[in-house]
């Protein structure tokens, strides 16, 4: 059961990060999220953790920055969390069901 | 109209989890967009507005205000009680042109530049470079915005350059809620911009050198610091070094500056005598717990610039565990003689690769430090004569009385005309341990404790000192701030107390403020009239 639970949630990040432009930032104890880890500290980063149900002949998921907490709605930084359970899901659905785990920060709107 | 939203909350903490300290309420405020006023200066001034509209409100309630930006300063100088101001989303920057300029300027128009408080260094930086320009100095990263940056002195190594607030020509300071609290201030020997540049900005001009330096290194105290003046100079490169050299030639190096006669050398680095170059930058890596002969230095010298530069960033980064720091430390503190064992293991993750080099823009060499958990750092200023008997005074104590979970380093700045600045020796050599946070145990002593003895042996061996006004100390140990200032310090209290009413002194006013002495709301210096000299 143990092992069941630690293979399932067992995973691996990517991130990509801009190197130009500021990350929008946040204020601990308002908007930031504050278990989301060394690289967000201060910055306002948006997750998504979701399944979406796509269907199989669909190919590609496109997701788009939302306005809140992105006004600029350009990009700082994306990371893509990979788990064993989301790959699972993939294929006992035959893609129908795909788990989504993303972190964004946007960059900070200029004046 | 600029939008604040107030929050009520009970604390308030540094990016690096100094604190937590009370707080009562957190205010931000966002600049009006552009479709509703698409003036800059138009923005700008309802920006300043909306402040001089908080600073009523506090009044009102009797309490005090602060502004604070990116909250990087380890010691409790950004921290109010009542208000504090996140500042951050007020980053407008305002054009500057020839007919700007002071008649008496002798700064080129396009090397000035000015930019509201909110700005980081990254955002500058960025801005200055479309331009063509670069800053000509910044702190070791860039998240700092520059109204913190210039009211704690933040500095990096560049030996002839000085600190950041050294190119800053120009204040606009909101100093109370009324139409003439709206001030500009700069040097009458050196003025930058004219008064019809104040009038857009709707603000009394005060041309004076006394009231300049003693605003610039103002450590938040001087009002709110709406926007700032720079000079900026033509983009160039740093070519940079990372080499391991004889300890005694890296210090006698610290001692004297003394490049051109040095041992040191790099190829490609040499005069047409073949003499070493005297470096732009030059920075001492010392781990207090290894008695190695030698040291790790970097060391950079400026190139022109030119766009055909391999790309300097690295790909791919990692990072060490947090839980790991985490559970180092909770070791340390249980079993303090671990410490410089795990320091050498860390090592490979806090000192830069020997032998590493690379070419960058300032922006591109200084650029985001990464948050890595709980920190802390101690930071001493001392004439450059004086620093490897510094060094070694505190490398004594931190192995005798320590040991203390982290390293050190010396970097070198030049002297700076602000009243308060740390940086006052001719060059001043600025030696700093950093390292992880952490708690006091029956076997290692707190950190306060730490600095305070730090203090102690400093004075012990009659070595003159300065501190970090940002960084970790035993900021209440007594008569600190004469000490290390003299009559600089009263001078200091003497322009404050010209600039602001005894509200508006007592509501610029914080906790760390009373406790370096000063700030004292007994205190009653008459006013004089400061009017434009110029």
């Amino acid at each position: 059961m143990i092992c069941a639970a630690v293979l399932f949630t067992s995973c691996y990040s990517v991130r990509l990060t801009s190197t130009h432009g500021a990350p929008n930032p946040c204020q601990s104890g308002i908007d930031c999220l504050e278990d989301a880890g060394n690289f967000y500290r201060d910055k306002r980063v948006i997750v998504l953790d979701t399944v979406i149900k796509s269907g199989i002949m669909t190919d590609d998921i496109g997701i788009r920055t939302q306005r809140e907490g992105c006004e600029s709605g350009k990009l700082f930084s994306v990371e893509y969390k990979n788990t064993l359970g989301g790959a699972l899901l993939y294929l006992v659905t035959f893609g129908n069901k795909r788990k989504v785990k993303i972190k964004y920060v946007c960059m900070k709107p200029e004046n | 109209m600029a939008k604040t939203t107030s929050h009520q909350v009970s604390s308030w903490d540094t990016l690096h989890n100094n604190g937590p300290f009370d707080l009562r309420l957190l205010q931000r405020t966002k600049l009006e967009g552009k479709s509703n006023i698409p003036s800059e200066i138009g923005r700008y001034n309802d920006a300043s507005d909306e402040i001089q509209r908080l600073i009523q409100e506090a009044l009102d309630h009797n309490e005090g205000f602060r502004a604070y930006g990116a909250r990087w300063s380890m010691s409790s100088i950004a921290h109010q009680k009542d208000r504090m101001h996140y500042n951050v989303f007020m980053n407008l920057d305002l054009d500057i042109s020839q007919e700007d300029l002071h008649v008496s300027s002798s700064y080129e128009s396009a090397n000035l530049f000015f930019f509201q408080c909110g700005n980081t260094i990254k955002e500058i930086s960025q801005k200055l470079q479309s331009y063509g320009k670069s800053l000509k100095t910044s702190g070791a990263s860039n998240g700092q915005t520059i109204a913190g940056c210039i009211s704690t002195g933040v500095h990096g190594s560049a030996l002839d350059v000085g600190s950041v607030q050294d190119y800053v020509v120009g204040l606009n300071l909101i100093t109370g809620p009324n139409p003439e609290d709206v001030v500009y201030i700069e040097r009458s020997t050196k003025p930058a911009l004219g008064d019809s540049f104040a009038q857009k900005i709707k603000a009394r001009v005060i041309r004076d050198d006394d009231m300049f330096n003693a605003a610039l290194v103002s450590l938040g105290s001087f009002g709110f610091i709406h926007g700032v003046v720079i000079e900026a100079e033509d983009i160039f490169l740093l070519k940079r070094y990372v080499k391991k050299i004889d300890k005694n030639t890296a210090l006698k190096l610290a001692r004297t500056m003394d490049f051109k006669n040095s041992s040191f050398s790099i190829d490609g680095e040499t005069d047409a005598n073949g003499k070493p170059k005297r470096p732009y930058h030059y920075k001492v890596f010392i781990n207090p717990y290894t008695n190695e002969q030698e040291y790790v230095v970097e060391a950079m010298y400026k190139k022109p610039y030119t766009d055909l530069y391999p790309d300097p960033f690295t790909t791919i980064e990692k990072s060490v565990y947090k839980d790991l720091i985490y559970l180092l430390i909770k070791i340390s503190e249980k079993f303090p003689k671990s410490i410089p064992w795990f320091i050498k293991q860390l090592q490979e993750q806090i000192l830069p690769d020997v032998n590493e080099e690379s070419l960058g823009t300032l922006y591109e060499t200084f650029w985001d430090a990464p948050y890595q958990g709980p920190a802390f750092a101690c930071s001493f200023g001392v004439d450059i004569k004086d620093s490897e008997k510094a060094l070694n005074v505190l490398i004594d104590l931190t192995k005798d009385e320590g040991p203390i979970p982290g390293i050190y380093a010396m970097r070198f700045v030049k002297k700076s005309d602000a009243t308060l600045a740390f940086s006052k020796f001719p060059i001043t050599c600025m030696i700093e341990i950093d390292g992880v946070l952490w708690k006091k145990s029956r076997k290692l002593m707190s950190l306060k404790e730490f600095s305070r003895r730090m203090i102690q042996v400093l004075q012990q061996n009659d070595i003159p000192f300065t501190i970090h006004w940002g960084k970790n100390s035993d900021w209440d140990f007594p008569d600190l701030v004469s000490d290390m200032y003299g009559s600089n310090s009263e001078e200091w209290k003497k322009q404050r107390s010209i600039l602001l009413s005894k509200e508006m002194a007592a509501l610029f006013s914080n906790d760390f403020l009373q406790t370096i002495g000063l700030y004292t709301k007994e205190e009653d210096v008459p006013t004089e009239d400061l009017i434009a000299s110029l």
